[in-house]
């Protein structure tokens, strides 16, 4: 079991990523529609991945990351980056920040349930 | 393990929330366009439409339409620069970016309709591509004095140049600076009191300018709080029910007043004006598709129709003797229930009036371009809500009155010089409430008038003796001011198809007051609500008649040599189907238009419908198609008859009745003429 927080502005691409994911047995889902969103519901509850968009209004996805490594408590979460083409310069501000992988849209529903598998078991193991 | 999704399968749903981020893109653009005019930087605009195509971009590449990647990458990179620009944009790059939008919205409904999304037109990208290379644009990038905010160094140094300049320019007019401390609960998000609830509460009390998380010991034992800074003029108190109480708390943002700038300061209305409107209306809204909604109340219908089954069982029960009143008092309540639900329902289909109009500032800005006027467009539609129905069907109607307007009515700026008006025109769309289901709406200029001697000439008339008559001649087919057609509204005035929408469609009405050189006023009166009705629509004696689509059980060819003609049945013929009989009547003649011997009609085809629980069969000529329509119910007591639910436009002008032949048989059953068919009925089951 695996509760996953999704955090997206757009509920296509939240909708798109808890697909892709579906076939991932034992996941919860719960969506964040803001960077803030994400921080409350973080600061609330614990999550096992985060799925994170970088470009979002208010505040944007590396300022959640700051702030989740920030947290002891949190400091283990993997987090997994969602990005476009055309991000370079956020994506290395968000590895910087602690993101755990990224995933550049377009991406099929395999390679982002293979990173998810990783990072899981991974943390398991 | 494979992952079985598709992510094709999202289209629709990408496709809804392109078209939303479109309307957010140019409404962005058209303000940063006004902010140019004036001279000023406007970085949210800038901003939010970066935004709004780099979710585009994302989405797209998901779904695979590498055209609009592609025309969404260029369109943000120039955006880059302006943002860097401290939100500074070229003028000259306004039009490739307008365009950028277009062709993304082109690609969007191509793909709507089932089509490839076109690939990028040759010349858009060179020219994004080019304002890219000219670089960063000129101007300063905001570099205020350092502002003097009572903040601590955590908040104080996660504040942008601009917003801190926002926070301390920007307290003027009774607006004061503060900062609200919301600290977030699993106790008070159990009762909805979370940071989008709170920011959604606040951003109607006054301008957030920045939401700040801030990790650590908190009041009320939290370990996190998120600081609001804010510009209002709200109460202290107000502010701190917003955010669910205490541990809550305002403070204010005492304001030193910066020393003097070395660089000549931006001007302070730089973003607190046209604001982008989402700000105000925040979340809280969903996107539904209306056929989830006509879903429901189909649902609802089939509930409804249940119900007066219900009833008469239970006065069945009644005449037998039974003891029901309380089933008579339930059953009343439940009638009530029903209609607070239709009402619910039918309410989720409103849409604001000025979401409707919101393109219209776009087309004005290219009729500017097209006609060289200055035109200034002015809505004011308040809140006012219509039915979605009623607004697809408005929206063209209202286009073509601000495109006559613009392109007819307003004078050129030199010719308004000379007559003594400002140089720039007005067009102004306005709703002036609501009364009895209806909405009344005004297009208005303040331009040249309609000449009615000009008109009569045109038509070959008599000069109209009043508006009335004057709006008439103007809405006859064809009628044309012009003689030559032009780019934007084409030859004539289409005032034509303006009425044919009002009038015919939506059953409205439409007036006009026309003074010469001061203006014209157009006046429409349109009802909130309408039917709507997948209908089909077929051809008796040479009419056209449209019935509900869902109250036809089957559609059946005739064959003339199979039919039973019993003797005595008045023209009633016996129909055979799956082993049975149905009486089948030519319609033409029970609507009074055939010959008296239904074996003289041409009756091709026959719509099977149920009569109190028996099948019936009624003869048609032809069968035209399945259409929705829109019905209008014939409210005259007068004209209502049975058998005939309404009339629809099916948009050739002429009204075409609506039936119902369950009742139009048992009501023509019922008269003299046919006292005989319920016999024939059961002779028809013998056989």
């Amino acid at each position: 079991m695996a509760d996953v927080l999704v955090v997206d502005d757009s509920k296509v691409m939240r909708d798109m990523v808890v697909a892709c994911l579906r076939p991932y047995p034992g996941l919860t889902f719960t969506h964040a529609s803001s960077g803030l969103e994400a921080i409350e519901r973080l600061s609330l509850q614990p999550y096992d991945l985060l799925v994170l968009d970088l470009n979002m209004p208010d505040i944007g996805g590396i300022e959640v990351v700051e702030f989740v490594r920030g947290q002891d408590r949190l400091r283990e979460l993997p987090i997994i980056i969602v990005t476009t083409r055309g991000d370079d310069a956020s994506r290395t501000r968000a590895l910087a920040a602690g993101a755990s992988c990224f995933m550049t849209k377009p991406f099929t529903p395999d390679a982002i349930l293979s990173e998810v598998r990783g990072l899981l078991e991974g943390r398991r193991a | 393990m494979s992952a079985s999704v598709d992510l094709a399968d999202f289209l629709p749903a990408y496709l809804a929330e392109a078209e939303e981020l479109l309307g957010m893109g140019h409404r962005q653009l058209l303000a940063m366009e006004a902010s140019i005019r004036r001279g000023l930087p406007h970085p949210r605009a800038v901003r939010e439409l970066f935004r709004a195509v780099h979710t585009i971009k994302g989405l797209s590449a998901m779904v695979d339409v590498e055209p609009i990647v592609d025309i969404a990458h260029w369109m943000e990179t120039c955006l880059r620069h302006a943002d860097r620009a401290g939100g500074r944009l070229p003028e000259a790059s306004v039009e490739p970016l307008m365009e950028g939008l277009r062709e993304i919205e082109q690609r969007v409904r191509q793909l709507a309709a089932g089509k490839q999304a076109a690939p990028v037109p040759p010349g858009l990208l060179s020219r994004l591509e080019a304002l890219d290379a000219e670089g960063a644009p000129g101007g300063s990038a905001a570099k205020a004095a350092p502002a003097a905010l009572a903040l601590e160094e955590a908040v104080a140094s996660r504040l942008s140049t601009a917003e801190r300049e926002q926070l301390t320019t920007g307290a003027t007019d009774g607006r004061r600076a503060v900062r609200l401390d919301f600290i977030p609960g699993a106790d008070r998000a159990a009762n909805g009191i979370t940071i989008n609830s709170v920011r959604e509460r606040v951003a109607s009390l006054g301008e957030t300018v920045k939401v700040l998380p801030l990790s650590g010991p908190a009041a009320g034992g939290g370990a996190l709080t998120f600081v609001l800074l804010l510009l209002t003029e709200a109460s202290d108190a107000a502010l701190l029910e917003a955010a669910g109480g205490p541990p809550a708390a305002v403070r204010p943002l005492a304001v030193v007043a910066p020393r003097a700038p070395a660089l000549e300061p931006l001007p302070e209305s730089a973003m607190a004006d046209e604001e982008p409107e989402e700000a105000r209306r925040g979340g809280g809204s969903l996107r539904v598709d209306v056929s989830r909604l006509d879903e429901a109340l189909e649902r609802l219908a089939a509930l409804v129709v249940n119900r007066s089954r219900l009833s008469r069982a239970v006065a069945a029960l009644t005449a037998a003797g039974a003891p029901t009143r309380e089933l008579q008092a339930i059953l009343q309540e439940n009638a009530r229930q029903l209609r607070d639900m239709r009402t619910a329902i039918l309410r989720l289909r409103m849409v604001r009036v000025g979401d409707v109009l919101e393109r219209l500032p776009l087309l004005v800005r290219g009729l500017r371009r097209s006609t060289g006027k200055s035109v200034r467009l002015e809505l004011d539609v308040g809140d006012a809500e219509l039915d979605k129905a009623v607004a697809d069907r408005l929206l063209p109607a209202l286009v073509h009155l601000v495109r006559n307007a613009v392109d007819h009515a307003l004078e050129s700026p030199e010719a308004r010089r000379a007559a003594g008006k400002p140089e720039e025109g007005v067009v102004r769309v306005a709703s002036h409430g609501r009364a009895g289901g209806l909405l009344d709406l005004t297009v208005a200029d303040d331009g040249r008038g309609v000449d009615a001697r000009a008109v009569a000439a045109r038509a070959g008339v008599p000069v109209p003796p009043t508006p009335d008559a004057l709006l008439e001649v103007l809405c006859r087919p064809g009628f044309s001011t012009r003689d030559a057609a032009n780019a934007t509204s084409g030859r004539g005035m289409g005032m034509d198809i303006v009425q044919r929408i009002i009038v015919d469609q939506l059953g409205g009405e439409l007036g006009m007051e026309t003074r010469p050189g001061a203006g014209t006023t157009f006046r429409l009166r349109v009802p909130l609500t309408i039917t709507l009705l997948d209908a089909l629509v077929f051809e008796c004696a040479g009419l056209r008649y449209a019935v509900a689509v869902g109250s036809v059980e089957e559609l059946v060819e005739v064959d003339a040599a199979r039919l039973v003609w019993p003797a005595g049945a008045g023209g009633v013929a016996l129909l055979e189907r799956r082993g049975d009989s149905v009486p089948l009547m030519g319609l033409a003649r029970l609507l009074g238009r055939g010959a008296a011997d239904g074996r003289g009609g041409s009756v091709a085809k026959a719509l099977l419908v149920r009569q109190r629980g028996e099948l019936a069969a009624f003869g048609v000529d032809r069968l035209v198609g399945q259409q929705e329509i829109v019905l209008r119910p014939l409210e005259d007591p007068l004209v209502r008859v049975p058998g005939v639910v309404g009339a629809t436009d099916l948009g050739d002008g002429r009204p075409t009745l609506v039936l119902d032949l369950a009742a139009l048989g048992l009501a023509r059953a019922g008269g003299a003429p046919h006292r005989r068919m319920a016999p024939i009925r059961e002779e028809g089951r013998l056989a």
